[in-house]
């Protein structure tokens, strides 16, 4: 640990000192303490702190700890009628970034006092609802946090997780399979049935609402819902299987996101879905609906780009992960490493523990810094959705394993034989690849092998291959992990 | 059953006839080496003392079974080879010890898919009452299979004289299982020789489905004495300067009382002897002790033995 | 028709040497494997009949393909499926389970819809296989 000591004066002061009105440094109100154990009760943030020219890095470090508890500019005096010192957030440790000159990494703990048990919508506004526009702060990233086990227990979790979600629909031993309906705008209901029963009864388990259809001049969303059940019963009741489609319940209030729902669960859906900008506080209350109610509640994580994907500033993607894990979602889109959508390989599989570990140790190569204990929480299923196609099946199962929906959208829909060939390509490629894996063939290396061999006896996997085979997006990720392994000498 | 890859020239296409003699197309050496099996026999060699005949016969059937595999690339067949096996011998003469290396080499050959080896006795296989003893066995013999059944004392399975025991039922599925089922499981019956004996004279099914009969010897004194400090050694005992002879006087004694359990007996032995060391280091006035006193068992801790009494004054059993 | 439920159902059928690979992998990892069949095949049909108890602590298929085939002999116009069950901590489910045996003839499903206010419609499915009277049926 940096000893800024000597560079910069951060002495903490006496009483008297202390509250003599005026402005002090962060540092010397008590907000950095390099002694300071952090409690097994404590919640923990890791930020990456960018501070302006001139700002000294511990001095950075104690204003976000003080604008994210109790501080403000000047010294009050009506701090002296609480316990200040308990409530206050203690920076207790600050290093630099090892690959970005400027930025530096804080970690800082906050007494469990300072939040409403079981309420995501509180843990947020207190931790960056205040000091991402501090001044002299250039950028700033909240890139992970702890939790106590104490904090995790108020907190009901994922309504289904992915134990009942398979026990619910009585599918084991291989990824789920989906795929968003496209046009992502413009169909009309009887159209966007249709299409969900081609791609349900050709072999897709789920079907998905794009995040912005809830309910426009083209299509309603009663009627889309009437449509989309029957659609799913039909693919049902034709192959024997348990299906659904994520139906949209998406609302301007919660009162219109609740009779949507209501009227789901009326159809007998398992499935309902949302869009994280609904808002912490609605997504708490839509997933204790969804256990009353014992339907599966997915989640699209609709604007969280802005924030996640530049490293230097906003909030990771993990932090969003741990706080849905919290707040009680049954699926999240996580990222699939080889599609269209942002996702470094190394930083995605770093979403994925945390989503469906009961433990995360602390992994610094997938961007995980704390020790996290899940204290029996439930486990949440990563969706991986964005440009992949069957040609990858080795790649994302080799990425992803098998807890995870795997969701072809244009992969299934743009099939040149028709929707309902694409469904059965993307099903045969993903039965072919984990039948091989268990075998104990090495599918990374012998994949499209493997997948030609399964295209012998599927016309539609062979012109799906024939089709994308070559298509690949490889961008230079914007968030790669600050820690990368060095490699072993063989 | 996994079998070697061909010797380098060798060409898998050719369908060789049994006149093709002249050059030779099967290289015994590679497959030797490829399986391993000098290095498990060598260890059999260093780590278990004695047991000549054993280790002699064990030698014989790898050699079998490498030549078997070779005659099986070569299209050659005398069927599948018979691997169940008869292990007769007094108690502690190593029985169960081998049986877990005969997996090893089995598995090693290619033979057994797995080779991890179940042992049990008549108890576990048979029910208490009717009904209860099909399932015990399938269900014994399923975790056995891909390795090696070790059944010990196997001959209390047939009690002929009790028309309500279930043993037959179970020998029936046995029977089964070890005609039709080669391929998956291996079995070694155990014993004393002459009940074996007895037990096969009844049991002709029985009889002709083991190809292998072993007999484990009694150890010899030397052999004996040699296990002893085996034994100390690997507890991090040593014997001191007198205690040698008197330990050598003392498996002579006890070998010729009744009920000598070969290894096991000088176990027991040896665990008696700590026993007095422990005492005799207790009692001693000064309570300070060296490493060495730690280790080193005395004649005295020998002595103590009732073996040592003399012959007319000793109980049965006395050790 | 051919019902698609099972890991591996859009795969032509599994060879016994196939099944018996599937099963080695469970058994590598420490999962029971178990045999049920039924012929009642409706998606919400969880509990099939148990051929003998999940079977614990097997080191090789064979004994289970023996189990196998004597189901197969037994009920050959059954589906017969394995189970492979994870007694992890988080997990305590099944890992696995897919068909090995199926009827000469699927008869499949009807799909009844009872129409209720205004649009709704309210869904059920029955399996035809189940339309014998209840005599002619094992259960």
């Amino acid at each position: 640990m940096t000893d800024r000591s000597a560079a910069y004066d951060a002495t903490p002061l006496d009483q008297a000192e202390r509250y003599r009105s005026g402005v002090l440094k962060y540092a010397q109100m008590g907000y950095w303490d390099p002694d300071y154990e952090p409690r097994e009760t404590d919640i923990l943030a890791l930020f990456r702190v960018t501070p302006q020219e001139g700002v000294d890095p511990i001095e950075a470090a104690a204003a976000v700890a003080g604008e994210s508890s109790t501080a403000t500019w000047t010294v009050v005096w009506t701090d002296r009628l609480t316990a200040a010192d308990h409530y206050r957030a203690k920076a207790y440790r600050v290093e630099p970034v090892p690959t970005t000159p400027g930025e530096y990494f804080a970690w800082i703990a906050y007494a469990l006092d300072l939040f409403e048990p079981g309420s995501i919508a509180n843990l947020s506004a207190s931790i960056i609802g205040n000091v991402f526009g501090f001044k002299p702060l250039k950028a700033l990233r909240l890139e992970d946090m702890r939790f106590p086990a104490a904090y995790v227990k108020t907190f009901d979790g994922p309504p289904a997780g992915i134990v009942v979600e398979r026990e619910r629909l009585d599918k084991f031993g291989r990824p789920l399979l989906g795929a968003t309906i496209k046009p992502k705008l413009g169909l009309s209901g009887r159209n966007y049935g249709r299409i969900v029963y081609e791609g349900l009864a050709g072999g897709l388990d789920f079907t998905k609402d794009d995040e912005n259809i809830n309910s426009q001049p083209f299509m309603h969303w009663r009627d889309r819902f009437l449509s989309c059940m029957e659609a799913v019963n039909r693919a049902s009741a034709a192959t024997g299987e348990v299906k659904g489609h994520y139906l949209n319940v998406t609302g301007a209030t919660m009162e219109d996101i609740y009779e949507r729902a209501e009227f789901a669960k009326e159809l007998g859906s398992v499935v309902v879905m949302i869009d994280l900008v609904i808002g912490y506080s609605a997504i708490q209350s839509i997933s204790k609906w969804a256990r009353r109610n014992d339907v599966l509640l997915h989640l699209h994580r609709a604007g969280a780009s802005t924030y996640t994907r530049q490293r230097s500033h906003g909030v990771s993607f993990r932090v969003i992960a741990k706080w849905m894990r919290l707040v009680g979602v049954d699926h999240i889109h996580a990222g699939t490493i080889v599609g269209k959508l942002e996702g470094d390989p190394n930083t995605v599989r770093g979403f994925y523990d945390i989503l469906r570990e009961p433990h995360n140790p602390v992994n610094l190569e997938r961007g995980i810094y704390f020790e996290q204990d899940w204290a029996g929480l439930r486990k949440v299923m990563p969706v991986a959705s964005g440009g992949i196609h069957a040609g990858q099946m080795h790649q994302l199962l080799t990425y992803l394993g098998d807890d995870v929906v795997l969701q072809f959208g244009g992969g299934t829909i743009g099939h040149p034989m028709g929707i309902r060939a694409g469904a059965t390509a993307n099903r045969v490629a993903l039965e072919a690849m984990v039948l091989a894996r268990n075998e104990g063939r090495d599918i990374w290396n012998e994949g499209p092998h493997i997948l030609a061999e399964a295209a012998r006896d599927c016309l539609p996997l062979q012109a799906a291959l024939d089709t994308w085979g070559e298509i690949t997006f490889d961008y230079t990720s914007t968030d790669s992990p600050d820690f990368v392994p060095t490699p072993t000498p063989t | 059953m996994k079998v070697t890859a061909p010797a380098p020239g060798l060409d898998p296409g050719t369908s060789p006839s049994p006149d093709s003699t002249a050059t030779s197309e099967f290289d015994l050496g590679l497959a030797r080496d490829e399986s391993q099996v000098d290095e498990l026999l060598a260890t059999l060699d260093s780590d278990l003392i004695g047991l000549v005949p054993v280790k002699t016969r064990i030698r014989e059937i790898a050699a079998l079974l490498l030549v078997e595999k070779l005659r099986t690339q070569a299209g050659l067949s005398a069927g599948p080879p018979s691997l169940h096996m008869s292990f007769t011998g007094n108690p502690g003469t190593g029985k169960t010890t081998i049986a877990q290396r005969m997996a090893e080499i089995l598995h090693r050959l290619g033979y057994v898919r797995k080779g991890h080896l179940v042992a049990v006795t008549r108890d576990d296989l048979v029910g208490q009452f009717i009904g209860h003893t099909a399932p015990k066995t399938k269900e014994v013999l399923k975790r056995a299979m891909g390795g090696v059944l070790f059944i010990d004392e196997a001959y209390y399975l047939y009690r002929p004289e009790n028309e309500r025991d279930y043993g037959q039922e179970a020998i029936e599925i046995l029977l089964q299982v070890m005609e039709n089922q080669r391929d998956d499981l291996v079995v070694i019956l155990a014993g004393y020789k002459d009940r074996m004996d007895r037990f096969f004279a009844s049991n002709p099914g029985m009889s002709s489905r083991v190809a292998h009969h072993i007999d484990f010897p009694d150890y010899t004194a030397d052999e004996l004495e040699a296990i002893a400090l085996l034994m100390l050694e690997q507890m991090q005992y040593r014997l001191s300067p007198t205690a040698r002879p008197v330990m050598v006087e003392y498996i002579e004694r006890r070998r010729a009382r009744p009920n000598f359990a070969n290894a096991r007996s000088i176990r027991n032995a040896l665990d008696r002897a700590r026993l007095r060391q422990a005492n005799r280091l207790l009692a001693r006035s000064d309570p300070r002790l060296t490493r060495d006193d730690l280790m080193t068992i005395e004649a005295e801790d020998l002595r103590a033995s009732r073996v040592f009494e003399s012959a007319d004054g000793a109980a049965e059993g006395a050790t | 028709m051919r019902i698609t439920q099972g890991t591996f159902s859009f795969l032509p059928d599994l060879s016994d040497e196939q099944i018996r690979a599937q099963v080695d992998y469970c058994l590598e990892q420490h999962w029971a494997v178990s045999i049920e069949y039924t012929d009642d095949p409706h998606p919400r049909n969880t509990y099939w009949e148990m051929y003998g108890d999940p079977m614990f602590d097997l080191r090789d298929a064979a004994g289970v393909m023996v189990e196998m085939e004597t189901a197969r002999q037994t009920f050959p116009d059954h589906y017969i499926k394995l189970n492979a069950f994870d007694s992890t901590k988080g997990v305590e489910s099944l890992r696995l389970s897919f068909i090995v045996n199926r009827p000469r003839a699927e008869p499949g499903f009807r799909l009844i819809r009872q129409e209720s206010a205004g649009r709704a419609v309210h869904y059920s499915i029955q399996a035809t296989a189940t339309d014998r009277l209840a005599g002619e049926r094992e259960t």
